[in-house]
């Protein structure tokens, strides 16, 4: 026999459950990656002295760290700084008792952050110049202008790489596996060792990914249709 | 806990990470040839009128953008082999550089397969019109006329992707490939790991430095090719 239908049948509900954790890494790591992304490219596009330098050095530098070295950093420096911290503030802090996930999601953040706000910064010259000139001429104030006219115009054009971003930040979930956490990936492995059952538990775990791509890619379409009306206006 | 680091010593270690530097050129520099190669094939395939070749170009990008990297050098190296077994193929004569250049190649191939067809369809089509109307053949007029533009829409995509693939590369030591990746690991496991923190950082610095200059070179590339050419109309 090939292919051992029985570990199949056993493993699939365990290789569901890890689902969640990848999602959650993902989307935790996007929501949060992504605003600081938006404040750090407003910082440079409105050239804030010291920070918009700081910040084009953070970047370039998440950008050119393949991922698996930063939650290497990550999760090797953070517990150390923690603890310092807490010892200046005169607190034992234990640090074992902060999960993985942690750090993962904070190394995954770094670098969503960085990959963000290059996106938003072209998106946002994008927009027309006159589209903030026409909102400052009707009173608006620059926040009112930003929040109203200019953001939801970037938005629209920053979409399709949002969805690009996304899609490459959940298959990047399957690092986390190497500073032990227990997603999809790190799953199949633990279930298929015991028996070798190598072959089977990563054509479940292809499967997985694929339905999990398609489903985002579906949903991003269909947010990007829906907001073709913000874009009609931005052409 | 309370660990002290040593970060002077940082530099120290770039050179001892630096060692395994020519393997890891090695591997980006034949998945980069292959994935081209693949990518070409599947251009092709997406660009033709032909529905069945246009469904495989169109299945095989998507699926190759749907799998993790990590997952698709596990499928190959470690379920491939047992499926092959079965059926009487041996592959324990294949190196694990050959594994992870595949791996990469074939993951790649997609991003490649896209940035070519767009490059393609980038290019006016009233250009092979006019060069099939001074007598040019379908293929000199590819070659002479639509790919020296395409080329230069190409160039940006081209240094992204190859920088992508470069900082894939570190992924060869997930099946015990000594780049320099794993040479930092295995220079990090012989002190029990008390200098991970600063030889992980070492290794960063190096993957940045590169990076950087592939980014500088890519515009390079880019300033020079495209100067004194006109524009391919988008």
């Amino acid at each position: 026999m090939i292919i051992n239908f029985r570990f199949i049948a056993e493993s699939i509900p365990k290789l569901l459950g890890a689902i969640p954790i990848t999602l959650l890494m993902a989307f935790a790591s996007a929501v949060i990656g992504w605003l600081l992304g938006l404040g750090i490219a407003l910082i440079r596009k409105n050239k804030v002295p010291v920070l918009s330098q700081i910040f084009a050095v953070y970047v370039s530098f998440l950008r050119g760290v393949p991922m698996i070295i930063l939650l290497y950093i990550s999760y090797y420096a953070l517990p150390n700084i923690i603890y310092s911290y807490g010892v200046s503030i005169g607190r034992e802090i234990n640090v074992d008792a902060v999960p993985a996930v942690a750090y993962a999601i904070i190394a995954l953040v770094l670098e969503q952050s960085a990959y963000a706000s290059e996106i938003f910064r072209s998106s946002l010259a994008a927009v027309d110049e006159g589209q903030m000139e026409a909102a400052y001429s009707v009173g608006m104030t620059k926040t009112q202008a930003l929040a109203r006219i200019v953001l939801p115009q970037a938005m629209t054009i920053a979409l399709p790489n949002l969805s690009g971003l996304f899609l490459g930040l959940v298959k990047g979930t399957s690092l986390a596996y190497y500073v032990g956490v227990y997603e999809i990936t790190a799953t199949a492995n633990l279930l298929a060792m015991p028996a070798l059952n190598f072959i089977e538990a990563y054509i479940m775990t292809t499967i997985i990914y694929e339905l999990i791509s398609f489903i985002f890619n579906k949903i991003f379409r269909a947010v990007e249709n829906n907001l073709k009306k913000f874009r009609a206006v931005a052409a | 806990m309370g660990h002290k680091y040593d970060w002077a010593s940082i530099p120290s270690y770039i050179p001892k990470v630096m060692k395994a530097f020519p393997l890891t050129i090695e591997i980006l520099l034949l998945s980069l040839l292959f994935s081209l190669i693949i990518g070409a094939l599947v251009a092709v395939g997406a660009l033709s009128k032909n529905k069945v070749a246009g469904a495989v170009a169109k299945g095989w990008i998507s699926f190759m953008r749907g799998i993790p990297t990590l997952v698709l050098i596990f499928l190959l190296y470690l379920g491939l082999p047992q499926l092959m077994n079965a059926l009487g193929v041996n592959m324990s004569g294949i190196s694990k550089t050959t594994y992870i250049v595949a791996c990469l190649a074939l993951s790649t191939s997609a991003n490649m397969a896209e940035m070519m067809r767009a490059a393609y369809l980038s290019v006016n089509k009233g250009q092979r019109e006019a060069a099939y109307s001074v007598g040019m053949k379908p293929f000199t007029a590819f070659r002479r006329i639509v790919f020296p533009q395409a080329l230069g829409v190409a160039i940006p995509t081209l240094g992204n992707n190859i920088i992508m693939l470069f900082k894939e590369t570190s992924l060869a030591f997930t099946i015990g490939v000594i780049d320099i990746l794993g040479r930092a690991r295995s220079l990090s496991s012989a002190s029990y790991g008390t200098n991970r923190l600063e030889i992980y950082i070492a290794t960063g610095l190096i993957f940045w430095a590169v990076c950087f200059i592939l980014e500088k070179l890519t515009k390079l590339v880019e300033k020079m090719y495209t100067k004194g050419r006109k524009q391919a109309a988008s």
